[in-house]
């Protein structure tokens, strides 16, 4: 027998179909051949593809329309209403055994149980070391407000480090930056490091503080400068808790023609704002700093007392962070900048000093021993 | 510094509590660090930082005179006005200055029959208070002024001094001195002693000499107070290794108009100590009596610096409260004299700075200044972001490191023709050498963290390398990597797999996928601190980038880390030069990709970098990949002198689907290149 889908394709009087019994025939043959598929479906995608093939626009129904139910046909009546009973089978079989399968679907997926409470898998990220993750934080807020990060030589000469900035030789301010020399004559130093003008100290040095790139940028550019110099610092102290021979800082110079001490206080204001939240308030005291004049030293107010005066900020409320002042005009002698026009601002802050600051950290010590159980404290 | 507070309120009337008082001090620069109870219940002690420029400041009297300015106070005057006997100093002792620039001023006091002995309660307790041990009555007078007035004194024993002369002048050669410490010291030509007539007799301005000081013997003083060079003080202190109140104080600078008040304030004490008489008339060898500069203070040199205009009658007022004479001249200019103890005031910006410090420095308002011109971004910055980001994604743990290393560790990374930077002054030899390589204490990190329990370790760390090479010393940025232990634990779901050289590879490779290098090269290399069967040399286009390998079994037994460790590390400079590789877009084929998997026969010693070159030799249009999956070295019908390689290669065309028979020519071309090239035969299943 040939398949009864195929059938659908000839006229009725081609298939020697001439009596509503006739097409009653071939109705029930197109129903036993539906129900045996449906019977062999038994996922979604597999009735899906089913329903197509039956009930689509295409196919079937269009032969049905064309071969079967033909206007001229005797027993077009008969067809018509077979047609829709079978449809109406179709539909409702359909329908059924969607019911079943989802059901089906149901039970298998219920069944297919994990523990989802097991460990993940991921690869576990590394982490950025505090150090560097507060120096892009505080250099980011000052590139939010015009500040270019610059970086130079750790390895100086004795001029950019200290002459240059105001502290000469026998200068009492020395004493606070107890520094290493090199075993090595200046002139080993690259050219472009060893400057122009020669420094006292015959011997190369460990910088003390990141201040002589601040020379090296006006001595390269002229004004207007907003700088921010992050970087390694060497000072030769004994380790403990609160000391490091080497640390981190970072220090900015603005020089403009309109920079005042409004203008100072102003960006340090945002700048601990920023770093330690809206509520900061910040106190300016006079100090001293061979390189600024007036010099003031900077304190913001206890983050976790909020400046009524706790353990932490020994019942002071102040938090004491770092020294600052305006440009003393004697540094711009040299760097052959014009004093009575010019005037700016500069600032140093030890990195470690606001990492312990903000996070809590107990001992400097811990920022070298590369501990991955401190490390990954600070994953991001 | 220590004040007493109960002191300093001797001068100056205190209109605020203590903790306002010690605040408001704070802001005008005399900062209080702490305050308690003074030892031995002499009352409370302010802890003060004094700055360098002020040495005015380290005495009661100077703190005092701060305070009457700030709250706009009277000072009470100290106006010592001893009675003296008849007989005059000058025919007692005799004072020259042979060194008249380092000594600006010599002023002595001569005293007879002065009893020496213990002090009164009164005295004592106030010196131990600030920390000064009692002596004696005329040893704490001394000490007595230096905490009241800050300028430093010194009580000779008049009959010990050869002739009774007191000569100021620099040490002789191979001169030496025992000081009152005991100690005996040999001096430098620069050095500025008081000697008598025969021998140096005290260092100027730092400490006395122990044979000439009082003693419970002494009847007859001569009261040294004199004014010392700065430079001088300081340079002999410090190549002295002695630093005393009065070094302090000399070598910041001390006010040449103050010898003689606190010579005579001595002389009271001293009277009503030690009873006794002082001697008519001082001694006072004041070649060049002090000369104040004129300084001058515009209104809009202080307006253009401050930011406000300051009235005229505020900027006189603190000028004024401060001890400064000055006068108005022609328009809004000040011509300001400063007071003799006020050395560090030299110039127009010394002196608004005392006005900003005064005024307050929070009654400025605050602005933030206008942007003139774009933030500039080395494009450093942004190549190191790139690699931090790269290498955390692969679990590498960012490690910093100190730049002065142990030698003998350094020693093992040195590169062949490079040698150490030394420290002429190391804290101690363990760090006495600037690091020629990260990977000297990056494997002391992957140590500490293994002894303290931590194995699976991954580090990187960004820093500077420094050594000399031909005579020139260099400092260069590198990239160092460190890992030990398992790539990955075990878990529900996933396998243990130990780090191993292809892991340390995978991560060189992919911290340098985005920058513009030519293709990458690894090649053996003779690194002696990396195992021999597994060290490479990466290189591009030429120029090598860097080492890596498993760190050699000596090094691993040197550093007690009981486990393989991988180590790599690479020149920065080089990567940064090549910047980072813009992306750029590949239209996207339509066509579907076709992979072909060839299981290889290869002699051994042919590398799969070899199979790669010659495949990519074909120059296949068609080639989107290639890679090894698989390598066996024993087992199944495997010749001995040959292993297996499993490559897979993936085909796709940007033109059509590719056809059976066309897959099947370009593996055949594939095939016969490998064999006629490399000798390699396909593999029959």
């Amino acid at each position: 027998m040939r398949d009864v889908l195929q059938k659908v394709a000839f006229k009725l009087a081609q298939l020697g179909a001439s009596s509503p019994s006739d097409v009653n025939e071939l109705f029930a043959e197109l129903r036993a051949a539906f129900d045996k598929e449906l019977g062999h479906t038994s996922d979604l995608g597999g009735l899906e593809q089913l329903r197509a093939r039956w009930r689509g626009r295409k196919g079937l129904d269009r032969n049905i329309r064309q071969n079967w139910l033909s206007p001229e046909s005797s027993v077009r009546f008969a067809v018509g209403k077979a047609y829709n009973d079978f449809k109406e089978h179709v539909e409702s079989a359909l329908a059924e055994k969607r019911i079943e399968l989802e059901a089906e679907v149901q039970k298998r997926v219920e069944a297919e149980h994990l523990d989802v409470t097991l460990p993940g898998l991921a690869q576990r990220r590394g982490a950025r070391h505090l150090i560097t993750q507060t120096m892009e934080e505080i250099c980011g807020i000052f590139e939010r407000i015009g500040f270019s990060v610059v970086e130079g030589p750790e390895v100086e000469t004795d001029y950019y480090n200290f002459e240059a900035l105001n502290i000469p030789e026998h200068h009492p301010a020395r004493d606070t930056m107890d520094t290493f020399y090199l075993d090595l004559p200046v002139s080993a130093l690259p050219a472009e490091v060893r400057g122009r003008r020669p420094g006292t100290s015959p011997f190369p040095l460990l910088r003390t503080h990141t201040s002589p790139v601040q020379i090296r940028t006006m001595e390269k550019q002229p004004p207007p400068v907003r700088v921010v110099v992050p970087g390694k610092v060497y000072r030769r102290d004994n380790p403990d808790a609160t000391h490091s021979f080497m640390f981190h800082q970072i220090e900015g110079l603005a020089v403009d023609r309109d920079i005042t001490f409004c203008e100072f206080k102003g960006t340090m204001e945002y700048f601990l704002r920023e770093f330690f939240g809206p509520k900061t308030r910040t106190r300016f005291s006079a100090s001293y700093f061979p390189f600024t004049e007036p010099s003031a030293d900077l304190a913001a107010t206890c983050s976790v007392c909020e400046g009524a005066g706790c353990r932490v900020c020994k019942q002071t409320g102040w938090i004491e962070l770092f020294g600052a002042g305006m440009v003393n005009p004697a540094v711009y002698g040299f760097v052959g900048y014009e004093p009575g026009e010019l005037s700016g601002f500069a600032f140093g802050m030890g990195v470690e000093r606001f990492a312990m600051v903000k996070y809590g950290v107990d001992d400097l010590q811990l920022f070298f021993q590369n501990d991955v159980r401190f490390l990954q404290q600070f994953r991001r | 510094m220590n004040i007493l507070y109960e002191w300093l309120k001797e001068y100056v009337e205190v209109p605020a509590a203590l903790p306002r008082f010690i605040e408001e001090m704070t802001r005008a620069g005399v900062s209080v660090e702490g305050h308690g109870p003074a030892p031995g219940g002499g009352g409370t002690l302010l802890e003060l930082e004094i700055t360098a420029n002020r040495p005015d400041l380290s005495s009661h009297y100077g703190v005092a005179r701060e305070a009457a300015a700030l709250y706009s106070k009277p000072l009470k005057p100290i106006e010592p006005a001893p009675p003296e006997a008849a007989e005059p100093a000058s025919g007692a002792a005799q004072v020259d200055i042979a060194a008249p620039e380092l000594c600006h001023r010599y002023v002595a006091l001569v005293f007879r029959n002065l009893k020496v002995g213990p002090s009164p309660d009164w005295l004592s307790r106030r010196l131990e208070a600030c920390g000064l041990q009692s002596i004696n009555n005329v040893v704490d007078a001394t000490n007595y002024v230096l905490l009241e007035l800050g300028h430093p004194t010194h009580a000779f024993d008049l009959d010990t001094l050869a002739e009774r002369r007191i000569i100021v002048r620099t040490a002789k050669p191979g001169e030496r001195i025992i000081t009152l410490d005991g100690v005996t010291r040999e001096l430098k030509p620069h050095h500025l002693v008081i000697a008598d007539a025969r021998r140096a007799v005290a260092l100027a301005g730092i400490m006395g000499g122990a044979e000439t000081e009082i003693s419970l013997r002494t009847r007859n003083v001569l009261l040294e107070s004199a004014w010392f060079d700065p430079i001088t003080t300081r340079r002999a202190a410090k190549e002295l290794g002695l630093r005393t109140e009065a070094s302090y104080r000399f070598e910041r600078g001390m006010d040449v108009e103050a010898p003689l008040r606190a010579a005579r304030r001595c002389a009271e004490l001293f009277l009503e100590l030690a009873g006794g008489e002082l001697l008519a008339g001082a001694i006072d060898v004041y070649p060049r009596p002090w000369q104040p500069p004129v300084l001058l203070l515009r209104a809009s040199e202080i307006e253009r610096v401050l930011g406000i205009p300051l009235r005229g009658e505020v900027v006189e007022g603190i000028l004024h409260a401060l001890g400064f004479q000055g006068a108005r001249s022609a328009g809004d200019v000040w011509q300001v004299v400063a007071p003799s103890w006020r050395r560090d005031v030299t110039s127009e910006i010394d002196l608004i700075e005392e006005l900003a410090r005064l005024y307050g420095y929070d009654k400025f308002p605050s602005r933030l200044p206008p942007a003139r011109q774009p933030v500039a971004r080395p494009p450093e910055a942004e190549a190191a972001a790139v690699l931090r980001e790269r290498l955390e994604a692969q679990g590498y743990d960012e490690a910093i490191n100190f730049t002065p290393v142990n030698p003998a560790a350094a020693e093992k990374f040195l590169a062949p023709g490079d040698e150490l930077a030394r420290l002429r002054n190391p804290l101690s030899e363990e760090v006495s050498v600037l690091r020629p390589s990260g990977l000297v204490s990056l494997v002391e990190a992957l140590a500490w963290n293994i002894n303290r329990g931590q194995r699976n370790l991954r580090f990187y760390e960004i820093g500077k390398v420094y050594a000399m090479r031909g005579g020139g010393f260099r400092e260069r940025r590198v990239l160092t990597l460190a890992a030990t232990g398992l790539r990955r634990e075990k878990s529900v779901g996933e396998a243990e797999q130990p780090f191993d050289f292809l892991a340390l590879k995978g991560a060189v490779e992919a911290a340098l996928e985005p920058f513009a290098l030519p293709p990458l090269r690894f090649d053996a290399c003779d690194a002696t601190f990396l195992h021999p069967g597994e060290r490479a040399a990466v290189s591009a286009g030429g120029q090598t980038l860097g080492l890596l390998g498993q760190l050699s079994p000596a090094l691993v037994a040197a550093f007690k880390l009981r486990q393989p460790a991988y180590v790599a590390e690479l020149d920065l400079e080089a990567v940064y030069a090549a910047g980072l590789r813009p992306p750029r877009y590949q239209p996207l084929s339509r066509f579907p990709a076709v992979a072909r998997d060839f299981s290889l026969l290869l002699g051994h010693g042919i590398s799969f970098s070899a199979v790669r070159q010659v495949i990519e030799e074909l120059e296949l249009p068609e080639l989107v990949s290639m890679t090894a999956v698989d390598q066996w070295f024993r087992g199944g019908a495997l010749p001995p002198d040959r292993y297996s390689l499993l490559i897979r290669v993936v085909f796709q065309s940007p033109e059509q689907t590719l056809t059976e028979e066309q897959i099947r020519r370009l593996s055949d071309r594939l095939v016969e290149a490998l064999e006629k090239k490399l000798g390699a035969r396909l593999r029959t299943q």
